[in-house]
């Protein structure tokens, strides 16, 4: 359990500039648990013993003076938090989630969260309804779906507060009387207009409302992009409505499969134009429009791929007629161009793909 | 920093040539970044404990204070020095608080006095976030426990925010007055390593008397004689803001020069007043206890309370405003034996029904809500809602939540339920206290080492010049002038309706009597809802002679009068009577039009506001434009409905409005 009094040096720590997530739960558990010292007496440390007992960089050291500096300031901003309703559960803390931590691990887990509401909701199960801002109507459709069953399931909604997709996965989890964790890219004190329309919700105990950032960060791009890390992170699992070949949903589903996350996708009718099936072919699980995973060997567009490939080398063109999958022409390309047993080479201006470690035979150039 | 070194400083920047070593105590402490205690009484030197501090440190001294007269005193002291010294308050412009919030900002500025509701404030809270902070003090620390004297919720964020200041920031909180109770409560909820510097008591150039009398009267005619002869300026304190009206025109009636002061007046004539009693202007400021406090006049001569105090720590906080120059100084506690009821019935009913407590929740539940929107979803007073808000934040079953610049009251997920046993607690507590006031009024023995004593200074000796010590029985005469001198003055004496705004041409108006204080009341009650007819003609004359008292010169051009909700033509008819007497045409034309319910079925001002809100229409206008309008009214409560009144009159073209009525009311005495 943190001591009341701890929350000022948490909030310190977890602002020092450009320090990153990893170096700042790095130096807390350097002092926590390795030293086994309060941030009081890590504070007391003159610049001597911070350099010999912690390996610190004089220019880190300078940070960590000036964190100190301001202990005072984050205590007036902590008792305006406290004031106001706000909790701040820092990262040792048993009700930070244990879900956030498994999936972020120490390199990206924040160190400390700014929340209202009802934390319980933190350490329930819990799906992200992710998709783009400007969103088709089936993809709606699909959240709205989604989000009913997760509530008759007992299932936490996980969403960004964004237009589009996260605003119905949020509307529709309340709608059905679902529980839901807002997470905000922005400082939690800039929010009056979101926490008083969802007043209601929050004193019942079915919505929290969870920042990352400085309580007074104003709303940005970045912070947006930034956010769908945690939003990922807080979501044991993730259903994606819609992305686009690139920009923040992409980017996050690209990110979580990479770190071996299971995300489910809506497959995608043909006439749609987004990068739904691009994902699925990257590893993404196509389901339903109720979220029920489409079982089916055809959606392994990498064996269709070596298939059509063992035959010898095809242009993209090609390939795309062959491949009975609705996608187009640039996003097959850029995923031919990620697989790793594709390799390519142009030939009069045509770019011709075949299977890595296979000679192209002399006379499938000409055949196409 | 040794003694010696700080002394040097000391001496050019205070030109004091030593500190006391009770004060270097304390000093080195802060120095050291130690959080600290202090009690000591009334001309300790308490503040240079931390100015002398705040100028060495590298960054900002936030001094956080309820008294705005005492943070002008020493701020305007400090500048004197040459120390960069400043106040942030809510009777300066919002300018100039920028300007100053700016400074300190700007590390322009080694201390900043501002009042603990300031941390309600948004903008300060965003300047503080940016200003390099070296030390906090707390002044009148014992606001901060409920068992001290005056318990002020503000200061609640204070103590959170003391809480969370890291362990070696240095913070001081100081008081004059505190039991051992109060000392260890601020104590506990200050933190961790909080140390405790308590001074002797005693206030060895303090008489102390107390006079027993039967009733109002012999007060009055006790203090008429003795501020007649006694020397020096001093304080009366009264029990009510009612009290402070009529015994300082009393004193004026009795050609002694008085003034009466109260937490109702604006903030220009309490400035004035504070300013007068520097320069004696007056023989005595006849004021609440809203008065004194943080005043730091060297030579008050005389403090005389003719009500009794809520407890011994009341009463020594508020004599210890008090002889600060150390020469002879006189104390009187005037008591007769129904001043009790007052106290009892204030600590009897200090807080609502739980009934209204659930109002309150029930009405948060639905939405977040600010003060004014709570008045009016409840139909509670305004002092009910401070109360029950003030217990519900404290319980963490509501909290303050700022919206943008309006604060709205917010409920929280998973609040616990109200607990009212420490309401409990604290009533029993209360009325144990007022007991032991009670008990000094009848003590034989030393009244000062009774006080001292009972505030936590076990080493007191008597004191040798308490009425006690000196076997002085103190007793009032009345004789026949006495009696009539009070009479006449009962005769023409009419209080005044305090309603002058910029926003419209009404003016400040007159009522005949006081509703509750004579049985005035209890006439027009009988009128208006025992059917007992019209008003009677005593009453007119004495309405009149308030009228004669108080425009005599004025011309009026037209009487109108309030139509009524209930009463019929009651007043219809006495207002024709004052036009005949007058001479002074009447209109009936003054018309509502739309429904209106009686005013006094709401509770506060926002919904009285509200019920009258352009319920009134009058034609011709050319009755008005340009007109003087004598505006007439049974009653005078709220004065929610004159002052809608004026503003329309003001709209048509009025160029003045002035209220009379029958009867004032005193504190919803009419319910």
């Amino acid at each position: 359990m943190n001591e009341f009094n701890e929350y000022p040096y948490w909030m310190a720590l977890s602002h020092i500039p450009k320090w990153g997530n990893e170096k700042i739960n790095w130096l807390i558990i350097e002092i926590l648990h390795t030293k086994k010292i309060t941030f009081d007496e890590f504070f007391a440390l003159n610049e001597k013993e911070m350099k010999e007992e912690f390996n610190l960089l004089p220019n880190q050291i300078t940070d960590i003076q000036k964190a100190k500096s301001e202990l005072p300031n984050y205590s007036f901003l902590a008792e305006n938090l406290f004031e106001q309703g706000f909790q701040l559960i820092p990262i040792n803390s048993k009700e930070y989630s244990e879900i956030l931590k498994q999936n972020l691990k120490r390199k990206y887990s924040p160190p400390l969260l700014y929340v209202k509401g009802n934390t319980k909701l933190l350490n329930e199960d819990s799906i992200a309804i992710v998709g783009s801002r400007n969103t088709s109507e089936i993809s709606l459709e699909f959240t709205k779906n989604i989000a009913k069953k997760c509530a008759e399931n007992y299932e936490v909604v996980v969403s960004g507060f964004a237009k589009g997709v996260d605003k119905m996965a949020l509307d529709a989890t309340l709608e059905y009387n679902g529980h839901s964790i807002i997470v905000l890219p922005q400082g939690i004190l800039t929010f009056g207009s979101g926490i008083k329309k969802y007043y209601k919700k929050i004193i019942d105990g079915d919505v929290l409302i969870l920042s990352t950032y400085h309580p007074k960060a104003p709303w940005s791009v970045g912070l947006a992009m930034n956010r769908n890390t945690y939003i990922y992170g807080l979501a044991k699992t993730i259903y994606v409505a819609e992305s686009d070949s690139k920009g923040g949903t992409w980017n996050g589903v690209m990110d979580g499969l990479k770190k071996g996350r299971i995300i489910y996708i809506r497959k995608p009718s043909p006439a749609e134009k987004n990068a739904n099936n691009m994902l699925i072919m990257q590893g993404a699980i196509p389901v339903d429009s109720f979220g029920k995973p489409i079982e089916s060997t055809e959606n392994n567009v990498e064996e269709k791929l070596k298939q059509i490939l063992s035959k010898g080398q095809l242009t993209a063109k090609a390939i795309n007629e062959k491949l009975d999958i609705e996608i187009d022409q640039k996003n097959l390309q850029k995923l031919l161009s990620n697989l790793l047993f594709v390799d390519s080479k142009s030939v009069s201006r045509k770019k011709y793909y075949f299977l890595k470690n296979s000679t192209p035979a002399q006379a499938d150039l000409f055949s196409s | 920093m040794t003694r010696t070194e700080a002394e040097s400083r000391l001496k050019s920047i205070f030109k004091l040539e030593k500190f006391y070593d009770d004060q270097w105590a304390s000093i080195s402490r802060l120095l050291n970044g130690e959080r600290l205690l202090l009690i000591e009484k009334t001309g300790f030197g308490k503040s240079l404990c931390y100015q002398f501090p705040a100028t060495q440190f590298k960054g900002l001294t936030v001094i956080f204070s309820p008294l705005i007269a005492l943070m002008r005193d020493q701020v305007k002291y400090l500048k004197s020095i040459g120390v960069e010294a400043a106040c942030v308050n809510s009777e300066q412009g919002q300018d100039e608080n920028s300007k100053i919030l700016d400074k300190a900002k700007n590390g322009q500025l080694k201390t900043l006095y501002i009042a603990p509701e300031r941390q309600e404030n948004q903008e300060w809270l965003d300047a503080v976030r940016l200003m390099n902070l070296s030390m906090v003090v707390i002044d009148e620390a014992h606001c901060i426990s409920v068992w001290g004297h005056d318990f002020r919720p503000a200061f609640r964020r204070i103590i959170n925010l003391v809480k969370l200041l890291p362990q070696n920031f240095p913070v001081l909180a100081t008081t004059a007055t505190a039991t051992e109770r109060v000392a260890n409560d601020i104590r506990q909820q200050m933190g961790k390593n909080v140390a405790l510097k308590r001074g002797n008591l005693l206030r060895d150039n303090f008489f102390l008397n107390v006079v027993i009398v039967n009733d109002e009267d012999e007060k009055m005619v006790w203090l008429a004689e003795y501020l007649s002869k006694v020397d020096g300026n001093g304080l009366i304190y009264t029990g009510t803001r009612v009290t402070t009206e009529i015994f300082s025109a009393w004193l004026q009636f009795n050609h002694i020069e008085a003034i009466n002061y109260n937490a109702g007046l604006d903030a220009l004539s309490r400035n004035e007043i504070e300013e007068g009693l520097y320069s004696n202007r007056w023989k005595c400021v006849v004021s609440t206890n809203a008065l004194g406090m943080g005043i730091d006049k060297p030579d008050i001569r005389f403090i005389i309370h003719t009500q009794i105090p809520q407890s011994p720590i009341h009463y020594y906080q508020e004599i210890g405003r008090a002889g600060r120059d150390g020469k002879p100084t006189q104390l009187f506690l005037l008591f007769s034996p129904v001043d009790l009821d007052l106290p009892t019935h204030f600590i009897k009913n200090s807080r609502p029904s739980l009934k209204n407590y659930q109002r309150v929740i029930d009405a948060l539940k639905e939405a977040p809500l600010g003060e004014w929107d709570l008045m009016r979803k409840t139909n509670l007073t305004q002092t009910q809602i401070r109360v029950i808000k003030a217990d519900l934040l404290d319980q963490g079953i509501i909290k303050e939540v700022l919206y943008g610049r309006s604060k709205k009251y917010e409920y929280q997920f998973n609040a616990p339920a109200l607990d009212t046993i420490p309401f409990e607690k604290l009533r029993i507590f209360k009325l144990h206290e007022l007991e032991q006031m009670f008990k000094y009024i009848h003590l034989k023995s030393c009244r000062m080492e009774y006080l001292c004593k009972y505030l936590g200074d076990q080493n007191v000796k008597q004191c040798g010049k308490c009425d006690n010590c000196r076997n002085l029985i103190q007793q009032v005469n009345i004789n026949d002038f006495g009696r009539s001198k009070i009479e006449g003055f009962r005769d023409s004496y009419f209080p005044e309706l305090i309603i002058q705004s910029e926003s419209s041409n009404i003016i400040n108006g007159v009522a005949a009597s006081y509703y509750g204080v004579s049985n005035v009341g209890s006439i027009i009650h009988r009128c208006k809802y025992e059917n007992g007819g019209d008003f009677p003609d005593h009453l007119l004359k004495k309405t009149l002679r308030a009228f004669r008292h108080k425009f005599g010169s004025e011309k009026f051009d037209l009487i109108i009068y309030i139509p009524p909700t209930e009463s019929g033509v009651l007043v219809k008819n006495f207002a024709e009577k004052v036009s005949r007497v007058l001479k002074i045409p009447i209109s009936n034309n003054l018309n509502k039009i739309r429904f209106t319910d009686p005013q006094k079925i709401f509770n506060n001002s926002v919904l009285k506001k509200d019920n009258v809100r352009n319920a009134f229409s009058y034609e011709p206008i050319q009755d008005i434009i340009g007109k003087k309008i004598l505006v007439i009214d049974d009653i005078f409560d709220s004065g929610a409905t004159i002052k809608e009144i004026g503003k329309y009159l003001t709209k048509l073209g009025a160029t003045l409005v002035a209220p009379l009525v029958i009867a004032k009311t005193v504190g919803g005495d009419i319910a």
